[in-house]
């Protein structure tokens, strides 16, 4: 193949989030960066595309006892149990701190009833720097809250139709999760409630168990399986959403789902994916962001393209 | 990766091996040097990434076999070693040359560690600090007594050390299971078996502060808890409890027996307490600790990682 090297600063990487603007297609994974001050010492988080927030509720939650995580191999479970500062401490401290980004803001919303969800989005069509909600209908790890919503495909078309009529400013995005027989039935039924973008995947229910004890590990005796394990699911899911849902009904997938570094960013855009977010992989190098977007560009570079946007869904198969 | 500048210097920081010996069964001392690191103090940790850096991780041609098969260097297939940092305390900074020297010591417990004690000088190592805050220094207490458990006693060290500078008498009990667990070396004193104050560890004697062994098998200083003679001196300590401080580091069992005998002797006490920790930045909300406050249920959890480690004693609740 012959191929012209590009400088990778001539090399566009902007990309589209159903008409939301990224300078890259890099961002954080909900509940892995909290609301960005706690970051903001390790990595310059301007250099991310769009900065998503750990889940929002009406009122504010303690979350699960503890033990609430424990290191499995090339993973991690988590069972935090979606502890948050809840709706009102979020717009009045945690907003301001977020504009200080400049970065486009996509807000995580979670809840235990359809009105708590509403609630949330509601609120957030006043905030300016908010430019979309990404509805979790898939954390594993609450009792009553979310994955109720999210593994049945009448739940999540009703869900996703009743919050569409409150996200007027703001884009819909419906957070998937990959804990369910099909995930392009989940899928397309949020297409058909209205969603403008989905983002996959979210943790897979898991456990780990203390031989000697005999009981779980975590307090929550399940939790929610992330970080590079669960890459090559995550990468087919994406691969199936796209082929099947997103492209035939043109839209954007944020893909995420163990990436630690370009090579597996670079997998996810092949498969499909408009964005990416980063989770566990922050919590080991929160400076992996720069390295990733550096080493994509330089990927582009290699390969004679000038945009990320050429890549995107370009995998060959058969 | 590179090291950070930013305000507070809380970073990614890339370090060399200096030292990594054995001191005494299952415990390793191990000095690196960094180009530059922000100032810390007793009671900061880091997180040390317990594997080699991966320099070049990006995305680089894959090489290919004569059949034309992708031959894989991919990381998770050459990296065999734990995903998530491993948090361990500061146990001495010190200015060397035009860089910075850090010390750690740490007992080999399980993967991480264990690859840590196979490191030889030279070797690059990771370091994402420092964390936490520092013990604090109360200004009115002259007096100071330090109850040590294992792996506690090292971070106690460094923390005479800045009490001394501080202008405090300090005295240092340690406990340890055995003689051969003891990370200490020996002083101008011998050790006393009936568990009373004497310079008998040159670690703490460098600081003026005269120390108490104990063992659980009587292999060395008293036999027992180590919280027995240290109660037995409050006996003769007692009326001077308003002008005395406790830190505690160490087993759990043990620190919560010194928050008890100090809560019921009305003596101020800090628990330097240890949680498992995914990223030791305030981000993952894993590593929990139920805190008293006046909030209508009585408490909330606080963070291990960015509220403490050291927490009130009178505030835990277990
Ligand atoms: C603030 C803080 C300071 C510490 N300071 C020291 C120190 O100075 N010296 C020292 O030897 N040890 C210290 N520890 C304990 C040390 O972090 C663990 O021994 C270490 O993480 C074990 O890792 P491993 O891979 O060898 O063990 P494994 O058992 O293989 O680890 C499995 C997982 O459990 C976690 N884990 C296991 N034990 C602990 C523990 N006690 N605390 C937190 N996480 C744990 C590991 O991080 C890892 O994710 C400290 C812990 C904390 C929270
Ligand atoms: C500690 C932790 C907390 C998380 N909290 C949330 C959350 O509040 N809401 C959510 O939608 N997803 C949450 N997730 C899931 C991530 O956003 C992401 O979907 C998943 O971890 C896969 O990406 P990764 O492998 O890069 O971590 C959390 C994940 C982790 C590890
Ligand atoms: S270790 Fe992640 S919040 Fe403390």
């Amino acid at each position: 193949m012959k191929m012209n090297k590009l400088k990778e600063s001539e090399i566009d990487l902007s990309v589209d989030i159903a008409g939301v603007k990224l300078a890259n297609p890099l961002m954080t994974a909900s509940g892995t960066c909290g609301y960005a001050d706690e970051y903001a010492d390790f990595v310059d988080l301007k250099t991310l595309g769009a900065f998503v927030t750990k889940s929002i509720s009406v009122a504010p939650r303690e979350g699960n006892e503890y033990p609430r995580i424990v290191e499995t191999r090339a993973g991690m479970l988590n069972a935090i149990g979606l502890a948050n500062v809840g709706l009102e401490v979020f717009l009045k401290e945690k907003v301001p701190q977020l504009e200080s980004l400049g970065l486009p803001v996509f807000v995580n919303v979670a809840g235990t009833t359809t009105e708590d969800y509403l609630k949330v989005a509601e609120a957030l069509e006043d905030v300016d720097i908010v430019k979309g909600c990404e509805l979790n209908i898939s954390c594993p790890n609450v009792k009553a809250g979310g994955i109720q919503f999210g593994v049945d495909p009448n739940a999540v078309e009703n869900i996703t139709a009743e919050l569409r009529k409150v996200c007027r400013k703001n884009k819909l995005i419906v957070k998937l999760s990959p804990n369910v027989s099909d995930i392009t039935a989940t899928a397309a039924a949020a297409v058909n409630g209205g969603a403008d973008a989905l983002s996959l995947i979210n943790t897979f229910t898991a456990m780990a168990i203390d031989i000697e004890k005999r009981a779980p590990i975590l307090a929550n005796a399940t939790g929610g399986l992330s970080g590079p394990a669960i890459r090559p699911v995550a990468v087919y899911m994406v691969h199936r959403v796209y082929t099947q849902v997103a492209r035939p009904n043109n839209i954007p997938i944020i893909g995420m789902g163990g990436i630690q570094y370009a090579s597996d960013a670079l997998e996810f855009l092949l498969a499909g994916a408009t964005g990416l977010a980063i989770g566990t992989a922050l919590f080991v190098n929160p400076q992996c962001i720069v390295e990733i977007r550096d080493d994509i560009a330089d990927y582009l570079a290699r390969h004679g393209h000038g945009s990320i946007t050429e890549i995107i869904g370009t995998l060959k198969i058969g | 990766m590179c090291s950070e500048n930013k305000m507070s210097g809380r970073g990614v920081y890339m370090a060399t091996v200096v030292v990594n010996e054995k001191i005494c069964d299952e415990h390793f001392l191990l000095r690196l040097y960094l180009a530059e690191f922000p100032s810390a103090a007793a009671g900061q940790f880091v997180q040390l990434q317990c594997r080699p850096p991966v320099a070049q991780a990006g995305a680089a041609e894959v090489a290919r076999s004569e059949a034309g098969l992708p031959e894989f260097s991919s990381p998770e297939l050459t990296d065999k070693e734990s995903l998530l940092r491993r948090p361990l305390s500061l146990a001495g900074r010190r200015v060397s040359g035009d860089g910075v020297e850090l010390e750690i010591i740490y007992r080999v417990v399980g993967t991480g560690t264990g690859w840590l004690a196979g490191t030889r000088a030279g070797q690059a190592v990771s370091v994402l600090g420092p964390l936490g805050n520092a013990l604090p220094i109360i200004p009115d207490k002259p007096q100071v007594a330090l109850v040590a458990g294992g792996v506690g006693i090292p971070p106690m060290i460094y923390m005479a050390n800045a009490l001394h500078n501080a202008g405090k008498s300090v005295t240092a009990f340690n406990g340890v299971r055995s003689k051969s667990l003891l990370p200490l070396s020996p002083g101008s004193e011998p050790i006393s078996p009936e568990g009373l104050p004497r310079l008998c560890c040159s670690q703490f004697q460098s600081s003026d502060a005269s120390a108490v062994v104990a063992s659980d098998d009587g292999t060395v200083g008293y036999h027992g808890l180590v919280t027995e003679p240290f109660d037995a001196w409050l006996d003769g300590e007692a009326k001077a409890a308003a002008g005395l401080v406790v830190y505690s580091c160490g087993p759990e069992p043990m620190m919560r027996a010194v928050g008890e005998i100090c809560i019921r002797r009305g003596i101020e006490c800090y628990l330097s307490l240890e949680r498992h920790m995914a990223c030791g930045m305030g981000t993952c909300q894993s590593c929990i600790v139920k805190i008293r406050d006046d909030s209508p249920q009585g408490w909330s959890y606080k963070l291990c990682c960015t509220h403490g480690p050291a927490f009130d004693a009178r505030d835990i609740i277990w």
